[in-house]
Formats: C-alpha cells, sequence, structure tokens
C-alpha cells in the first residue's frame, strides 16, 4: 500500500476534539482546514516525510450563488441571502512551505480557488467549473496547507472543505521523485509503467547472468 | 512549479461606498453595471480588481482555458489580447462574447436571478486562447439588460489559465513554433524529449571514447 489515494473532509461547524465552531468574526480572515483551530482539526502541520511524496489533485469549498441585493428568500439549501448573495463566499488556497499556490494575474497571492468554481458537495445545482490541473506536488520534506476564506460574515454556514490526494510512500515516492526529474506527470499509471520498465529490465539482464 | 493551474473570479461586490476594491472584504455591497459596457474584470474599476494591467512577462505564457459568466442581464465575456478582440461576428465585426448562457458561472446556475433551472455549458473554449510573452490581455464582462435601480444583482465572472514560467515558458514558445498544442502534456513530452536526446547523445560520446 505505497500508493494510497487519501481524502480529508472540513467542517466548519464541527466541534469535536476540543476545538470550536467558526463563527462571524472569523470572516475576512484565512484559516488552515488542518490546524487553524476552527472546526475539526489534525494534531499537527500536514507535511511530507523524507520518504513521502503528495499529490494533491482536488480542493474543494462550499459554494456560493449571486443574486439579487435586497432578497432574502432561502435559495438552493441556503436559508437566505444576503447582499446578494446565498452562502459563505468561500475561497481555498493551497500553500506549499510559505508561498500560495493560486495567484493573481498581478503575481499577487489570491484567496483560491472560489468555492463557486470548485463546490463541496457537488449537486445539479452546484456544478464544478474548475479543476486542478496540473496536479499540486509537495516534495519529500515540504509542509502543505489548504486555507479556507469566506467573506459572508451572516450566511457562512454551512462552510466546508474537501481535498483529494494521493499519498506515495517508500519505493514509490522515490518513483515519484524520478518521474518528476524526467518531467513526467505523477500519477498511479506512471508510477506504475516505471515499475513495470525497470522489471523489464531487470528480466532482460538476468538471462545473461 | 512552473506550471500552473490558476483561477479569477470577479464580482461586482465592493465595499460600501466604494465601487472598486483591490482586495475583497466582509459583507460587500453590489455595484451597479451599465448596461452595454465593457468592464475590464481585472483592472475595469467596478468590483474586485488586480492592481495592474493582466500581462506576461518576458519569461511567462499564458493558455486561458476557460471563461465564463453570470447568465442573467444577458452577460457576455469577451478576450481581448492586446487591443485585439478574440471573438468576433462572422462579418468581421465587434461582439460581446460568449454568453453566460452559453458558459454560465456558477455551472448549473439559474438563467433569471434566484431561478429554479439549471443551465449547463454550451461553449468549451477549445482551441485554447494564447498569451504570449510580453502581451497584455483583458476580460471584458457586459450586460444587455439594465439592472433595476432597487434590487442591484450581483453579477460575476470567472477565468481559468494555465501560467507557464520560466523554463516551462520557453517550451510553451517551442510548442508554438512547432504547431503543437500547449498544455501541461505536451511541454512533459517535450522534456522528455530533451532527456532523451541528451542521454543519446552522452551514450554516442561514450561509445566514440569521449571524443
Amino acid at each position: 500500500m505505497s500508493m494510497r489515494s487519501q481524502i480529508y473532509e472540513w467542517d466548519g461547524s464541527r466541534t469535536t476534539g476540543g476545538s470550536v465552531a467558526i463563527a462571524a468574526a472569523q470572516a475576512g480572515s484565512r484559516h488552515s482546514i488542518f490546524i487553524g483551530g476552527y472546526g475539526n482539526n489534525i494534531s499537527k502541520p500536514a507535511e511530507t516525510t523524507a520518504t513521502q511524496f503528495v499529490v494533491v489533485e482536488d480542493v474543494a469549498v462550499t459554494p456560493s450563488a449571486f443574486g439579487v441585493s435586497t432578497s432574502v428568500a432561502a435559495y438552493r439549501g441556503f436559508a437566505a441571502a444576503a447582499q446578494g448573495i446565498a452562502g459563505p463566499r468561500a475561497f481555498i488556497q493551497v500553500r506549499i512551505n510559505t508561498t500560495d499556490y493560486f495567484l493573481d494575474p498581478d503575481n499577487v497571492g489570491n484567496d483560491g480557488i472560489p468555492g463557486t468554481a470548485s463546490p463541496y458537495p457537488r449537486s445539479i445545482n452546484w456544478q464544478p467549473s474548475f479543476s486542478l490541473y496540473p496536479d499540486v506536488y509537495v516534495l519529500p520534506g515540504q509542509v502543505w496547507d489548504a486555507l479556507v476564506t469566506f467573506y459572508n460574515s451572516t450566511l457562512f454556514a454551512p462552510l466546508s472543505a474537501f481535498c483529494k490526494y494521493t499519498l506515495y510512500d517508500g519505493p514509490d515516492a522515490l518513483i515519484a521523485n524520478k518521474l518528476l526529474e524526467m518531467g513526467i506527470s505523477i500519477n498511479p499509471g506512471n508510477v506504475d509503467w516505471y515499475k513495470r520498465t525497470l522489471i523489464q529490465g531487470q528480466s532482460a539482464v538476468a538471462p545473461m547472468a | 512549479m512552473s506550471m500552473r493551474s490558476q483561477v479569477y473570479e470577479w464580482a461586482n461586490l465592493a465595499p460600501t461606498g466604494a465601487t472598486s476594491a483591490l482586495r475583497r472584504a466582509t459583507d460587500e455591497d453590489a455595484v451597479t453595471v451599465a448596461i452595454n459596457t465593457e468592464y475590464d474584470i481585472f483592472i475595469g474599476g467596478v468590483g474586485n480588481n488586480i492592481t495592474k494591467p493582466a500581462e506576461t512577462t518576458a519569461t511567462q505564457f499564458i493558455v486561458i482555458e476557460d471563461i465564463a459568466c453570470t447568465p442573467i442581464l444577458g452577460g457576455a465575456l469577451q478576450v481581448r489580447i492586446n487591443t485585439t478582440d478574440y471573438f468576433q461576428n462572422p462579418d468581421v465585426t465587434d461582439m460581446v462574447g460568449v454568453p453566460g448562457l452559453a458558459s454560465p458561472y456558477p455551472r448549473g446556475s439559474a438563467s433569471t436571478s434566484l431561478g429554479d433551472d439549471n443551465l449547463l455549458k454550451s461553449f468549451d473554449l477549445y482551441p485554447d486562447i494564447y498569451v504570449l510573452p510580453g502581451q497584455v490581455f483583458q476580460i471584458l464582462y457586459s450586460q444587455r439588460t439594465a439592472m433595476t435601480a432597487v434590487n442591484t444583482e450581483v453579477v460575476a465572472a470567472f477565468c481559468k489559465y494555465t501560467l507557464y514560467d520560466g523554463p516551462d515558458a520557453l517550451i510553451a514558445n517551442k510548442l508554438l513554433e512547432l504547431g503543437v498544442t500547449i498544455n501541461p502534456n505536451n511541454v512533459d513530452w517535450y522534456k522528455r524529449t530533451l532527456i532523451e536526446q541528451q542521454q543519446r547523445s552522452r551514450v554516442a560520446a561514450t561509445a566514440n571514447g569521449g571524443v
């Protein structure tokens, strides 16, 4: 099991494990879905060891709908719309060590992917406009994070986020590094292909020995 | 990280009393958008903006892969590279661009404000739009139906692009010269080809006694 598909779900309202639910006061500031102190968290920052390689394949957050500024009617699963927004107006940014992955065209880090473009959960009402391709690579020894920001302080709940990644461990992490050097996309198919190539190379040499 | 998937989202939301802002803030108000007027979603002076026009440096290459906008009020998006509009009428006259009804944002949104239907996309931006090193690009939002004076609608636009930087931008230029589509797969393919060529050269040099 050295290549493993992994997911992490964050729910801002969950208080299990002693954390607190996210509140209106947190609007406009960034919060880690792993160690941000709100909702469900993990025990330490997300990082790769020297023998691990992580490929982040999807990030998503609660979507929002746009409407009429004075409307207060319930809309698409949200209790009401405030200032023309039904939903938290949430974004999710990926950070590797201290570098934000998503930038504006002026090369300034932005809030990240809007939940409206990459919604979680997906439904007929909420379909993705964005797919994370090329994937985001977290190399051995790097710290990574997914940061949620929301701007609708009156209607931020429910607020949840989702991250799908593949964890390569041990020999497969070495192969992932090799593929990276070779300029080949790192995915389970290509890791298997590299293994087959090694085995075929050994098989070809074996009869001569 | 020299090939990066990027997005930009614009909405006509700004802090109370302002028409635009560089950073998003909490509980912003909708700003009225004039009918039949093109607004640059990057520096148009309405909603969230960035610090300078969207442009590529000498070591950057951008491939725009998707554009979409809210379908309400006849919203549409045009792409402009330097001074040239990308979408034209068959008689080569100006047009508003891709309607939000054809490329809705959010996908699955209603065709009217707070409506019940779910729009799917009819338009796929393929082939992609290339922004070469040193070019300025704009994405222009316009709407063909006026906002009501009382209920200002929130409208939004979305752009997905891939930013190639440094060596990968050079490879993107090379692929352009070769007439090969620029996407992450083809950039990787070109890198592999270079590596294989180097390996062959080394083997040949070794076979020739290092001469």
